[in-house]
């Protein structure tokens, strides 16, 4: 007799890993005590708390000794036991309270000290004040429009997807390159890798996963992937995590000055404008401008341009950042119909190439695309390790005006702006390659006599481990758990 | 005797389905003899030698330039005759109107249609009165980009020698008749047009041509409802303004007088004549001068003042009537949205004997309903001609019959023989053609011999047919006059909103195991008889019946509809069932409250009147059959009363036996409604149907048993219903490859194996990335 291992055949395809700030800090376990030395680092962390938790960290910022968990909890309803929970449960991974035990023999919860220092310090004012908020000049000579920075950053941003989806056909054509470390950090995240043969590079899997994002989310991701990186640079990971969050408190439209800033810090700010983060008109001027890609770095929920706050409120799940009707940002360009056709508004490189991902395109007129969308083009996709979920995310953050003016004007409830058949059948061809389940074995075969095979089936079969089993052919197969103590009963068996 | 009697009904009322097909194809030949050469261009091909971008998408940005203002003009038109139109445009319901006149609709969904020139449509334009030069200029303007040449020679060549002469019978004479003098020269010059001109008088020997001036006058229907809707200026101040003034000038076009030179053919030869002129590629427009035709007297009937036409009615029949005179030609509405009353409002204009054909009885009676509905025809006005009703024809104005009771061969009764003989005679003034689509060109060709008509108006639903025959219509019948948009007609609440769901229903284990191993032709019931099909049937019968809908439940197959209704205790129509039988069970489902849902098999997809029915379960249908699935869709599309309140007011269920042949025809299916802007919705499971205890086939053994009477069913029963007058087609999965099992597995020196086929195109960026 004779066992095998049999693998399951699935191969699995890496799935991009977003993570959000709590999840963020929650990993930077070594540093963390370090990180809440920064005001500004404190508060973006309370920002982002549960709002239970919120209410926890106001009420224990003044108390100068331990509150007792039985305190704790006694603030909140019974009814919301889980959401308090939830929030006591936020507040340890985040390391913003710890166990204490107090006289009695009560545990307690103690604010970190440094924490509790420091965002009283961004609330109330003292300390050192933030390095960039030093002697702002006068702003009013060459100060810059809200919609000049946001179409400065967009451009820079788009910039830097180009050079992904393009990265080797047109090098130093019109648009500008991006620098040498960006690329690292592109490599770094393993949004691409190098050919070794010639040299080239091509987009991984979760690079494609990268370019169907909403901008903030991409924003976010590559700074993560920055800031991992920033130690082998000589930059200080506290340093740069507390600048990037001085900036997501500052005023869009306001200048700041560069003056205080430190050689590293220079540095990574000419980084940061690299990216379209902040805009400075020359290397040498000491004034720069955040833009709201950087405004918007931490925010859970994006600011938007005023003018699209009253209209745009269908779904909160879209990024608004980019459907502003103003000619600060890209409108949207897709419209998507009942039969399947797509049609993009757009002679964009970038966009194009990132609708051919998951559309069969048929014709191409000077501002228009048209294309189709099939079973076949979505499951290439969906080969390509992109998921259901990220292409009809991407067709609703692209969504064209007469879209969006269709689903609010009709008095139907839409949860989006895409036909809901083009949806489900999206979600249906994914569905169709998950139809296997695997489940890993071992095969039993080449048994000498039936009623060996017989008797082992049935120890199988008897602690319902037996997947499958062919009396002719005297072949079964155990469940991988199973198959150790099928083996032991095999040896005791055939002992005696 | 009365055995006989039955049987002869049945010859004649019912077309043997297999002389058509025959006849359909012996005549091939001389079909396409009939028909110009213009009309084999194909403007398809015109854009072979473009250049595919990286993607595999044909790209056109080189060869079109973008106008400065193209925001404002609403279409783009490719090389290859595809053209794109936003709805959104303000200027839409222009471009709309004249995209219908000149091409033909391929998609059109809410936000952007796509429509195709094809040269048929083209022959349609040109026949309605557009001109080749307003066509291109016409376009030209709407269009965001330069036009393609091509595109601009294949209008040219499509359009230059059609609809420039017309045939026209005026004080019972036959005149040729053309705008441009230059084009009756040349047809004089051939020698058999020459023999043909008819010269009245020594005098008239010249080559003078008869001049005239026609007046171009409209026709109104009835009572007119005009409806103006309120233009906010502000929208027109987007229109490019070379594009308002054409836009003007279009509407105050209607009043022009025409001078037209003609001259008189000899009525004897006109067949000759108009074999003639195809030929020589310039083929003759039929057209009917009705009010100067003193011969034939008029007969008394007129709309009633309660029949109102909607807008949509009327523009079709303004197509027609155009010019004051009848044309000939096809109307295209959806079924539901009043093509009867079309049918009626253009006997009614036209005023002159009108014949009516359509494919069942049922349907005879249907339209009697109707003119006396909407007309002040009276019974004795009306006679019906079938195998059940035959009555008196002498002095009536309005004759209904089937197509079937022309065009049949075999020996008639008396009576029929006389009816048929005074038919023979009768010059008709217009001859109605209902469901147009379902008849073979065999068929159509001996009505059109049979009966002598002036004008012919062709009225269907889908002008579609699996076999691609329809374009033979054009010239048999005449060109489209009009096509509606459906989703526009359910927006207005003419037809009902209807929500399409297709019902995925797995197979059992043990069905679908006889499913794998089963003979092609058992594989069918196998499918149809699923099960999980049928308690997911009567799941939505019951919760429809709950809600008080009345639900129709169409199966193509036989076996499956007597156990499905017997099962649940419904009554049931097929093919043999009794004219009075249907009849009643009509009246019952209509009228009884009890009676809420009924089984019918493929007999009563076209042209079974049920207003009442708002819900439609399909069990089996016809292979991938688009024209069906449309037809069937038909029979819930009439407006629903006062229910504007709910999102939809219709329900379509096709219920399929997943991972069976039935998905990939469903998919074939609703490829011509999706089209329409229709949106079918995937439901794979129905909450509360595990729990409900009513439903039959819960247990194994029943479905045990249900699975015997399915292999023990003859291969007869394994076939859809035959049903006479359709086209046949192969039946679904029946191509049968030659060679037995042996075969295939290798033995006669066959090698069975593998292709991957990689697909051709592939994104770029996927070849980088590995």
């Amino acid at each position: 007799m004779s066992s095998k291992k049999g693998s399951s055949a699935a191969s699995q395809v890496v799935h991009l890993e977003c993570k959000n700030l709590h999840s963020y800090l929650k990993s930077q376990t070594q540093i963390i005590s370090k990180l809440y030395e920064e005001p500004s680092i404190c508060l973006a962390a309370y920002r982002d708390l549960p709002e239970i938790a919120k209410q926890f960290v106001i009420r224990m910022l003044c108390v100068e000794q331990p509150v007792p968990q039985a305190v704790v909890q006694s603030w909140g309803s019974q009814v919301y036991a889980k959401e308090n929970l939830a929030a006591c449960e936020a507040l340890t991974e985040l390391r913003i309270w710890t166990e204490a035990s107090i006289s009695g023999g009560l545990t307690a919860w103690d604010l970190t000290p440094s924490f509790k220092r420091n965002l009283k310090i961004a609330w109330l004012g003292g300390g050192r004040s933030w390095s960039m908020f030093n002697s702002v000049e006068q702003n009013d000579a060459k100060s810059r429009d809200i919609s000049f920075l946001d179409n400065y950053a967009m451009s820079r941003w788009n910039c830097l997807l180009h050079y992904m989806v393009d990265s080797n056909a047109s090098k130093g054509s019109e648009m500008e390159g991006i620098s040498v470390d960006a690329v690292r950090i592109i490599l770094h995240a393993n949004l691409m890798n190098r050919n070794e043969q010639d040299g080239s590079y091509m987009l991984t899997s979760q690079g494609f996963q990268f370019l169907l994002m909403d901008t903030q989310s991409q924003v976010w991701h590559f700074m993560l992937q920055y800031l991992n990186t920033c130690e082998q640079r000589g930059l200080s990971l506290v340093d740069c995590l507390s600048m990037l969050f001085q900036l997501s408190f500052s005023t869009l439209g306001r200048d700041y000055s560069s003056e205080g800033l430190s050689e590293n810090m220079q540095t990574f700010l000419q980084h940061l404008r690299e990216f379209g983060l902040v805009y400075q008109r020359t290397r040498k001027e000491r004034r720069f401008f955040p833009t709201r890609l950087a405004l918007n770095f931490t925010t859970k929920n994006a600011i938007v341009p005023e003018n699209i706050i009253e209209n745009g409120n269908i779904n909160n799940n879209i990024n608004k950042l980019q459907q502003s009707d103003d000619t600060n940002y890209e409108k949207g360009y897709i419209i998507v119909e009942t039969n399947y056709r797509v049609y993009a508004y757009t002679d964009s490189k970038l966009q194009i190439s990132l609708l051919a991902l998951f559309t069969e395109l048929l014709y191409r007129f000077p501002n228009v695309t048209v294309g189709v969308i099939t079973r076949d083009s979505i499951r290439q996709a969906l080969r390509g390790g992109i998921t259901s979920r990220q292409i009809i995310s991407y067709l609703e953050q692209h969504a064209h005006p007469k879209m969006i003016a269709n689903a609010s004007t009709s008095s139907f409830k839409t949860t989006s702006f895409l036909p809901p058949t083009v949806i489900d059948q999206i979600k249906l061809w994914e569905n169709e390659r998950n139809r296997f389940s695997f489940i890993d074995g071992v095969v039993y075969n080449q048994f000498l006599s039936e009623a060996d095979f017989m008797t082992l089936r049935d120890y199988a079969q008897s602690i319902d481990v037996l997947l499958w089993q062919n009396e002719r052919t005297r072949t079964m197969v155990v469940k991988k758990t199973g198959h150790e103590d099928v083996k032991k009963f095999w040896k005791r068996y055939s002992k005696g | 005797m009365s055995k006989s009697k039955g049987r002869k009904r049945k010859n004649e009322d019912e077309y043997d389905l297999q002389t058509i097909l025959e006849d359909d194809i012996s005549n091939d030949g001389t079909t396409e003899a009939a028909v110009p050469q213009a009309s084999g261009r194909n403007a398809e091909k015109n854009d072979d030698g473009i250049q595919e971008d990286e993607y595999g998408a044909k790209d056109y940005r080189m060869h079109l330039e973008l106008k400065t203002d193209h925001s404002s003009r609403p279409l783009y038109v490719a090389p290859n005759g595809h053209i794109f139109l936003e709805t959104f445009s303000p200027v839409y319901k222009n471009a709309h109107d004249f995209l219908i006149a000149i091409s033909e609709p391929v998609c059109r969904p809410e936000h952007i249609h796509e429509y195709k020139l094809t040269a048929y449509s083209l022959y349609a334009a040109v026949s309605v009165g557009l001109q080749t030069h307003d066509i291109i200029e016409y376009l030209r303007r709407l269009c965001k980009t330069s036009i393609p040449k091509g595109i601009e020679e294949f209008i040219k060549l499509c359009t230059l020698s059609y609809g420039k002469v017309k045939l026209v019978l005026k004080h019972n004479r036959y005149f040729i008749e053309s705008p441009h003098p230059e084009i009756l020269q040349k047809l004089l010059k051939d020698p058999v047009i020459q023999q043909c001109r008819l010269k009245r008088t020594e005098e008239n020997m010249g080559e003078e041509f008869i001049k005239s001036q026609q007046n171009m006058k409209g026709v109104t229907f009835g009572q007119k409802t005009t409806v103006e809707e309120p233009e906010g200026n502000n929208e027109k101040n987007q229109v490019p303004e070379d594009l308002q003034k054409l836009i003007d000038n279009e509407e105050e076009e209607e009043e022009v007088n025409l001078e037209t030179v003609s001259f008189e053919v000899d009525q004897e030869k006109i067949e000759i004549i108009q074999k003639r002129c195809i030929e020589i590629d310039h083929p003759l427009l039929a057209e009917y001068d009705f009010r100067n035709d003193t011969i034939n007297k008029d007969i008394n009937i007129d709309l009633k003042p309660a029949a109102v036409l909607r807008p949509y009615q009327e523009k079709s029949l303004r197509k027609m009537f155009g010019n004051g005179r009848a044309r000939s030609g096809v109307i295209v509405l959806p079924c539901g949205a009043g093509k009867s009353l079309v049918g009626v409002t253009a006997c009614c204009t036209v005023r002159k004997r009108a014949l009516v054909l359509c494919n069942s009885g049922v349907s005879v009676e249907q339209w009697k309903q109707q003119f006396k509905m909407w007309s002040t025809a009276d019974d004795s006005m009306i006679c019906r001609f079938t195998s059940e009703a035959k009555d008196k024809p002498m002095g009536c104005g309005i004759l209904i019959t089937t197509y079937s009771m022309i065009t049949h061969t075999q020996k008639r009764s008396w009576e029929a023989e006389q009816t048929m003989k005074w038919l023979q005679e009768q010059e008709w003034g217009i001859m109605v053609l209902d469901e147009v689509h379902t008849i073979p060109a065999k068929m159509f060709r001996r009505v059109l011999t049979i009966v002598q008509s002036h004008c012919k108006l062709g009225l269907t639903a889908t002008l579609l047919r699996e076999d691609d025959k329809i374009a033979d219509l054009n010239f048999l019948i005449g060109p489209k006059l009009y096509e509606a948009n459906w989703l526009e007609l359910q927006k207005n609440g003419y037809i009902a909103r209807v929500a399409c769901a297709e019902v995925w229903c797995p197979m059992t284990a043990e069905f679908y195991r006889e499913y794998l191993i089963a003979k092609v032709s058992k594989r069918m019931l196998l499918y149809v008889m699923n099960p999980n099909k049928f308690r997911m049937c009567q799941y939505l019968i019951q919760y429809h019946e709950r809600r008080g809908d009345k639900i129709i439940v169409f199966s193509d197959n036989v076996f499956a509809l007597k156990h499905y209704a017997k099962k649940m205790n419904k009554p049931y129509i097929y093919g043999p069932t009794l004219q009075n039988e249907r009849i009643q069970i009509l009246q019952n489902f209509k009228f009884n409250p009890k009676v809420n849902t009924i089984f019918v098999s493929k007999v009563a997809d076209t042209s079974f009147d049920l207003p009442e029915a708002n819900v439609l379960i399909q069990i089996s249908s016809h292979g991938g059959s688009r024209r069906q699935e449309a037809q069937r869709l038909g029979r819930i599309l009439r407006a629903k009363k006062g229910s504007f309140a709910e999102e939809y007011n219709a329900f379509f269920y096709t219920l399929v036996s997943q991972d069976t042949m039935e998905m990939s025809y469903s998919r074939k299916r609703q490829r011509f409604l999706v089209n329409q802007g229709y949106s079918y919705k995937v439901i794979t499971h129905l909450s509360g149907m595990d729990e409900d205890q009513s439903l039959f086939y819960k247990t194994r053994e029943e479905q045990g048993q249900l699975l015997q009477q399915v292999l023990a069913a003859s291969d007869i029963d394994c076939e859809d219903e035959k049903v006479p007058g359709e086209i046949g087609g192969s039946r679904p999965g029946t191509s049968r490859k030659t060679g037995g099992f042996s075969s295939l597995s290798g033995a006669d020196n066959e090698v069975y194996f593998e292709q991957k086929k990689k697909s051709s195109v592939q994104h770029p960026l996927f070849k980088r990335f590995r």
